[in-house]
Order: C-alpha cells, then sequence, then structure tokens
C-alpha cells in the first residue's frame, strides 16, 4: 500500500468512496467520486506513458533495421527474420509476456523487473509489426530511385539514407498511428505481470471502493482519449511532414 | 520435459479457445458487417451511432470491454458467465475492427451497381443484401482475415475473465510445474497453429473467389 497516491481518509471524508460501517453515508457526489477515481486512475497514467513510449521506442529502433534488412538483407538474415517475426506475431501478447516475465527466469536464470519484461515483450512485439510497416513502405517507393542514386555515385547505404528511407517513412505514418493504438491497448495487459499502470489501478480500485462501475468507465474513457490523440498527433505529423507531389504517384505495397 | 498429462490439460484448454473463436468469429464479421453497412447506407443518426461504436470499441482496450461485461453487467442486472461474456466482447471488438473494412470496401464498390439493382426493381434492403455486400465481402477479405488472426490472438484475454482457455491452461500448468519457459513456449505454438490454418484457409478463399470471378480481385 506504501506509495499509493490517496489515503484511506481522504476517500470518506471528502467523496464517500467507502461506505462502511455504520457511519452515514455521505450525500451521494458523483462528480467528487469521479475526481477522486480519475486521481488514481491518473496515478497509473504515468506508467502507462512510459511503458507505451520505451515499447515504441525499442519497437521502432529495432524495426527500421528489421524492415530494411528485411528488403536489403542476404538470405539467411531474411530467413532469421522470418522466424523472429513468426513468433513475435504469432504469439499473443499475454504469452509473450508471461514468456519474458516467468518464462527467461526458467533458462537463462534472467530475472527481469515487471516493467523490463512487459518494455521487452510489448517492444519486440512492435519491433516486428513496425518492421513490417517499414518493409511495406519501402517497397512502395520506386526502385528506380536507389539505380538512380547508385549512378550517381551514392552508396546503398547512401540512397537508403538519403534517399529511400526520407520517403518511406512518411509512407510509414498511417501504420505507425495504428501501432501506437494498438500498443497503447497493449499496455493495458501489463498488470498481469505485476506492472503497476492504468489497468492496475483501476482493477485494485475497482475491488477496494465501491466505485466499480464509476472505475471501469473511466479507465475505458481514459484510454479512449489517449488514443484519440495519439491518432490525432500521428495524422498532424503525416500533414505537417507532407511532401507536395509525393504520394501522388504512390502504388500499393504489392505491385 | 513436459509429460503427458500436462499436455493433456493444455489440450482442454486450446479445445475452449477453438470453441471462443468459433462462436466469436463469425459473429464478430455478422457485427462488422451490419455495422460497416450502417455506416454507409444508414441515415445520418444511425451513421453516427455506429461510428460512435466503431470509435469506442476499438479505443479502448478489450480487457476493459472484458471486465466492464464481466464484472459491471451483474450490476446492471445481467449476469453473463465467462464464456458468454468473452465471445460477446469478442465479437463486438472484432466487429468493430471488421466493420472498418466492410465500410473501406463498401465504398470501393462502383455507385452504378446499386442504381442498376434498384432500377431492376429491387428494395434498397435488397440491393444492400443481394449486390453490394456479397462483393464487398470479398474485397474486406484480406483486412478481416487479418482481424480474424487477431481475435485468435486476443482470445488469450478470456483467461482474464476466469475462463480456462488455453492460456488460462498454460497458466495454471506452469504454476503446478514450474516449467514456465517450456509450458508457454507450447501455448505460443498451439497459437501459432490455429494462426497458419486460419491464414492458409484466408488464403484459399482468397485464391477460390479471385478465380471464380475475375472482376472481383484487386486492381
Amino acid at each position: 500500500m506504501l506509495g499509493m497516491p490517496w489515503s484511506p481518509n481522504g476517500w470518506s471524508a471528502t467523496s464517500g468512496l467507502r461506505r462502511g460501517g455504520h457511519a452515514p453515508p455521505a450525500p451521494p457526489s458523483i462528480m467528487a467520486d469521479l475526481i477522486a477515481v480519475c486521481t488514481v486512475l491518473l496515478s497509473g497514467l504515468g506508467m502507462t506513458l512510459k511503458l507505451l513510449a520505451y515499447a515504441l521506442a525499442v519497437g521502432f529502433v529495432f524495426g527500421l533495421p528489421i524492415g530494411v534488412l528485411h528488403v536489403f538483407g542476404a538470405w539467411p538474415i531474411r530467413l532469421a527474420l522470418r522466424g523472429f517475426d513468426l513468433v513475435m506475431r504469432g504469439f499473443p501478447a499475454i504469452v509473450l509476456l508471461f514468456l519474458c516475465y516467468f518464462g527467461l527466469g526458467g533458462i537463462g536464470g534472467i530475472h527481469l523487473t515487471s516493467l523490463q519484461a512487459a518494455v521487452l515483450a510489448l517492444g519486440l512485439r512492435s519491433a516486428a509489426y513496425q518492421g513490417e510497416l517499414v518493409r511495406g513502405a519501402i517497397e512502395m517507393v520506386d526502385q528506380g530511385q536507389l539505380l538512380a542514386a547508385r549512378s550517381v555515385g551514392l552508396s546503398t547505404f547512401g540512397a537508403l539514407r538519403s534517399i529511400i528511407l526520407p520517403q518511406a517513412l512518411r509512407f510509414c505514418l498511417p501504420g505507425l498511428a495504428n501501432e501506437y493504438s494498438i500498443v497503447l491497448k497493449d499496455t493495458s495487459l501489463a498488470f498481469t505481470v505485476g506492472v503497476v499502470e492504468m489497468m492496475s489501478r483501476a482493477k485494485f480500485l475497482a475491488i477496494s471502493s465501491h466505485q466499480m462501475t464509476l472505475v471501469y468507465l473511466s479507465v475505458a474513457g481514459v484510454y479512449w482519449a489517449l488514443t484519440q490523440v495519439g491518432l490525432a498527433s500521428f495524422f498532424a505529423a503525416e500533414r505537417g511532414t507532407r511532401i507536395p507531389g509525393l504520394g501522388s504517384t504512390q502504388r500499393s505495397p504489392r505491385c | 520435459m513436459l509429460n503427458g498429462e500436462l499436455f493433456l490439460r493444455l489440450l482442454d484448454g486450446w479445445a475452449m479457445t477453438v470453441r471462443l473463436v468459433a462462436v466469436s468469429a463469425p459473429v464478430g464479421l455478422l457485427v462488422g458487417l451490419a455495422v460497416g453497412a450502417a455506416r454507409v447506407y444508414g441515415p445520418l443518426p444511425i451513421r453516427w451511432i455506429a461510428a460512435l461504436f466503431q470509435s469506442i470499441l476499438r479505443g479502448v482496450p478489450l480487457v476493459v470491454q472484458l471486465f466492464i461485461l464481466y464484472y459491471l453487467l451483474p450490476r446492471a442486472g445481467l449476469l453473463l458467465s465467462p464464456f458468454v461474456a468473452a465471445t460477446v466482447g469478442f465479437s463486438l471488438c472484432s466487429g468493430a475492427y471488421h466493420s472498418e473494412y466492410v465500410r473501406g470496401a463498401l465504398l470501393s464498390i462502383d455507385q452504378g451497381q446499386m442504381e442498376a439493382a434498384r432500377s431492376l426493381g429491387m428494395t434498397r434492403l435488397e440491393a444492400i443484401v443481394y449486390v453490394v455486400l456479397p462483393q464487398a465481402t470479398r474485397k474486406a477479405v484480406p483486412g478481416c482475415g487479418n482481424e480474424l488472426v487477431y481475435l485468435i490472438k486476443y482470445s488469450s484475454l478470456a483467461y482474464l475473465v476466469t475462463l480456462v482457455d488455453l492460456t488460462g491452461a498454460g497458466r495454471i500448468q506452469a504454476n503446478a510445474s514450474f516449467r514456465f519457459f517450456e509450458v508457454f513456449v507450447v501455448v505460443g505454438c498451439l497459437y501459432l497453429m490455429m494462426v497458419a490454418v486460419a491464414r492458409l484457409g484466408l488464403a484459399w478463399l482468397q485464391r477460390r473467389w479471385r478465380r471464380s470471378s475475375g472482376t472481383f480481385t484487386e486492381a
């Protein structure tokens, strides 16, 4: 209980969240209850956002090279990546969380904290999905551009860095927005390995207070708001980085 | 390694997961078709409601939805068993995702087809059900197929509403045997197998539909 941002006394005095014993119930005030519930939920929001940021960052840092290697790597590398993809995109998130938190200790004696395990599981999972996005985006850029860049003297890496990726990453943005919303919602599974984030606070509060309805509806509202804000930001980023003319000739990734 | 008894328990859980998916996948698809059609063809208030439904179910984590169905609805006098709560949650959530693909597919069908159907004397509903939806369904297969794969994987959340599905059985067996890594790898591989089978089935469906009518292939 240590470090919880509310005191039991504070509850009964201000909000009537604890209506127990023989004390007359405080006059019901939905606003006071709502504020009290949201205070607790928001105290878990920091951890949710931290987990989200770490997982997306790990996913991007690994996903970008994975996507590039999917296209340009030698075949053993591509084969290995296929295996990685298969596991990361075929196992449910919750199983990956359990594997990282409970499983790693059993084989290598690697003991991760809940947060580390959650970041590892959600991050690598996101890396597989983001790698797939980057691969698709690279394939959307006309291959002639790589030839042209090579013919004016750029190395393959140079062409990739200055010609292909700047375009490909722009094509990635809608997919990344999607990935943001998926990872955000998957952070709510981290409570199963003991990360004290928003869902975990909500679950605890729902049991300890008599306000289960309010708690679960509020937590749904907060996640919904986070999704909308994030999607709007990605949309703004998409508009902000748009290059006039680019994308008008864009083709589907499969052609 | 894992003994036979433990493996049998996992298979019991696996059967539950298969049942969950077998019920939620078709129901979810129907929900998706209905909501997608409502978003495109419904009158304005219905369109708003459908958009709200999509936004909420796609913006709120599935765990929260399941908790609301399983823990909150009893307070409103509606007691759902874990299985029913899970299937309802999965169907609605995957329906919301399906509906977005269905909507895209419906919008991609030439408006002239609707006019042609109407001019042959079909009602609007008939035209939607018999002319537009069958074509749109085929176009939506790649997206909806992805959604099916997601559904298989997210069915693991049924464990959080106390259902002993594959993940739940894995958790119990891992706790009992202390073989966490092995058990969860086996559990993951069983999910992987289901995903692989679903992907094969979808690829077959796409090939079949592409062959049966040349006009429905992707441009």
